[in-house]
């Protein structure tokens, strides 16, 4: 069975990107792993101590509950999903889980306008660079 | 581990001695200094500045016949000076003071003081004010100043790095620059580190070991849960539990730990109930800002005037927290209008399975240590509020604190070490250097007295001033510079304006500072660090959501904080 690892945070726009996710995959018979990225890199916003380990832990948690949601998502529309919370950069982390899961493909969400974190062409440059160090096929939906 | 133990115990042992030693240094000195007194003629005199401030390290020099020098000697911290001099028949004599960055002065000594000095007695003179000269090294200051600032602001360069480069372009100028022109000189490495206060690098220092091991048990996740459950889905009720418990646990700890440790789980609680996240977290930001404000601790702001001012931990909450409990109170009105549509329309239960997922990451995960924990600090407070009564300064119970809290809660002391942001002392450190600059070039007393001028000694008028401009500047500036550049400021005004005595503007700017960070989102750090965690859950706080929100809530809370210091003072 495919295998498809979609990388995903919560919000309106990430939905979108599960729904569309879980409609390939109910396409093609596959199975989804989505996937959060905890990096912490934000925290040089601020000139006060914070423990790095511990908003980790924090974020893990934040990521595991967006993801169930996701899960949940996909089951409701007879999908199966899992989930997979790493830290971490998210190209080395998409590279390494997407290799590790042995993933047939690897979807990322359109960015959603001036809210979204990424550029388009930021997000081409990425799915680029992984399937050229990877060889796993990407998608941009 | 008994190793360990006794390294931090002699390490504790060490801190206590250097501390004693450096206490009392100060008595020793003077005790040496009455000690050696000669009786013989000799010159006493002050020297101030326009503002009526001691000149420290001023060349004091006496010319005899001839313009022969015949003693000399440098100002005191507190701008003294005894000029000692030799045995002999004084005709003519001249006192010439010199110092960077002011005008130089001859002060000739009349014949009637001359008569005395010849009877070997001493003369006093009347205090010696000296005139501010604006130098080339005035401009380099303030331009380093201004442009740490700006990439601060503008998140070009992490605020320590900026704060480091304005230290750097200062003691550059002075020993490189002052070289080819005196004139930019500014001050020597020695007089830069007279102006960091250690008194704030050590309170920071401990409270972040103290912070370290508390949000580490889950505390803030379990409150914010229990929150939750007892609201029963009835939102108002949760934001307001919400806001309470973030501006109590930012007074008591510190916001930005606070917010951090809220953040992820009120994005959970925000999404079982069905609603967007934004209309949780934002008001909890507004709280915490504002709730800060009510101790010495709950703010970096609050600790550089508790500090510099003298003022202590009961001197913040009998002044300040009815005011922050009234903005507080007003706030939440406004929250609950602001969002009444956003409360109403959320719905759309998630699961049992999701429901269940919240109570995991709403539990207390340590609660042994939570226990320790709780004892220590509970102590810790208690000596911040009965601490004055035996001059316990706060640093001391903060440091006191973190080294129970290594002795009985987390004994690795390379754990603990690990978690002090040095990054952030040295941000401290280096500001400090770079407004003790403007100090030295006489920058602050231009603002001082500009603003002296504008309120013409009408403590109202000051007051509205301070609140108000710190206010809205903290929300474009960052407000830890904004206030620390200030101090000497407020300061002045609290000597000169009539009914400032009070210590009522110290509380201005406070109240000034850390509300005004509410405007904007790059206002204060637990706005930016919130906005990290939503963003990375999906739910972007751009710059105009919070200002929308973040605004007009400052505009109220200023309000209502300003209304309190006119009654309270």
């Amino acid at each position: 069975m495919k295998k498809i690892l979609c990388a995903t945070r919560g919000g309106e726009a990430s939905i979108r990107t599960q729904d569309a996710v879980i409609a390939m995959a109910k396409k093609e018979g596959a199975t989804i792993v989505f996937l959060y990225v905890v990096d912490v890199e934000f925290l040089r916003l601020t000139a006060r101590g914070v423990r790095p380990d511990v908003v980790a832990t924090e974020l893990e948690r934040m990521g595991e509950f967006l993801l169930a949601m996701a899960v949940e998502r996909a089951a409701a529309q007879g999908v199966e999903a899992d989930m997979i919370v790493r830290r971490g950069p998210l190209t080395q982390a998409l590279e390494e889980v997407g290799q590790q899961l042995g993933a047939d493909a690897v979807a990322f969400g359109r960015p959603a306008g001036v809210d979204s974190s990424f550029s388009l062409s930021d997000l081409e440059k990425l799915a680029a660079r992984i399937e050229e160090d990877t060889g796993i096929e990407t998608y941009i939906l | 581990m008994q190793r360990s133990r006794f390294a931090i115990l002699m390490g504790l042992a060490l801190v206590i001695i250097v501390g004693m030693a450096w206490a009392l240094s100060p008595v020793w000195a003077q005790e040496a200094a009455v000690g050696s007194e000669q009786p013989g003629p000799g010159v006493a005199g002050r020297v101030i500045d326009p503002l009526g401030e001691p000149v420290h390290d001023a060349d004091v020099i006496a010319v005899g016949r001839e313009g022969q020098p015949v003693a000399e000697t440098t100002s005191q911290g507190d701008g003294s000076f005894l000029l000692d001099l030799p045995l002999q028949d004084y005709d003519t004599l001249v006192v010439e003071i010199e110092r960077p960055h002011y005008v130089s002065r001859e002060i000739p000594i009349d014949p009637a003081a001359l008569a005395e000095l010849n009877s070997a007695q001493a003369v006093r003179l009347p205090a010696i004010e000296l005139e501010r000269r604006i130098t080339p090294g005035f401009w380099v200051a303030t331009l380093s100043f201004v442009l740490v600032l700006l990439l601060i602001a503008l998140e070009k360069l992490h605020k320590t790095t900026a704060a480091l480069l304005g230290v750097a372009l200062v003691l550059g100028a002075s020993f490189v620059g002052g070289a080819i022109n005196p004139d930019l000189f500014i001050f020597d490495f020695e007089r830069a580190l007279s102006y960091v206060d250690f008194d704030v690098i050590f309170l920071v220092m401990g409270m972040m070991i103290v912070i370290a091991v508390i949000e580490e048990t889950g505390i803030f996740q379990w409150l914010a849960y229990q929150s939750y459950r007892l609201s029963r889905g009835r939102i108002w009720l949760l934001v307001t539990i919400l806001m309470a418990i973030t501006s109590v646990a930012s007074a008591l700890l510190d916001n930005v730990t606070t917010m951090l440790l809220m953040t992820p789980i009120s994005i959970q609680i925000a999404l079982t109930l069905g609603m967007n996240p934004l209309a949780l977290l934002i008001p909890e930001i507004l709280a915490s800002n504002v709730g800060g404000i009510s101790t010495l601790i709950g703010t970096p702001t609050n600790i550089l005037i508790g500090s510099y001012a003298g003022l202590g931990f009961n001197d913040f909450l009998i002044n300040l927290t009815p005011g922050v409990l009234a903005s507080l109170l007003g706030l939440t009105i406004f929250i609950v209008l602001r969002y009444r549509k956003s409360y109403a329309a959320a719905g759309g239960q998630l699961s049992d399975a999701m429901r269940q997922r919240l109570k995991e990451s709403g539990r207390i995960t340590q609660p042994a240590k939570l226990r320790k924990a709780g004892v220590i600090f509970g102590f810790m407070l208690v000596l911040f509020v009965t601490g004055d009564a035996f001059h316990l300064v706060p640093a001391v119970t903060a440091i006191l604190g973190a080294v129970a809290m290594l002795l009985w809660v987390s004994p690795n002391i390379e754990e603990m070490l690990h978690v002090v942001d040095w990054t952030t002392l040295v941000f401290f450190i280096a500001l400090f250097m770079a407004v003790g600059a403007l100090q030295e070039v006489g920058l602050i007393g231009i603002i001082a007295t500009a603003i002296g001028n504008l309120v013409g000694g009408n403590l109202v008028a000051t007051i509205l001033v301070l609140v108000w401009s710190a206010a809205l500047l903290s929300g474009v500036i960052d407000n830890i510079p904004f206030a620390a550049t200030m101090l000497p400021v407020v300061a002045y005004l609290t000597r000169t304006v009539p009914g400032a005595e009070s210590g009522v503007l110290w509380y201005a700017l406070s109240v000034g500072a850390a509300m005004g960070g509410n405007s904007t989102l790059i206002g204060a750090s637990p706005n930016l660090v919130t906005a990290g965690i939503s963003e990375r859950a999906g739910y972007r706080i751009t710059y105009l959501d919070f200002l929308k929100v973040g605004f007009p809530a400052t505009i109220v809370t200023v309000i209502i904080g300003t209304i309190w210091l006119l009654i309270r003072f």
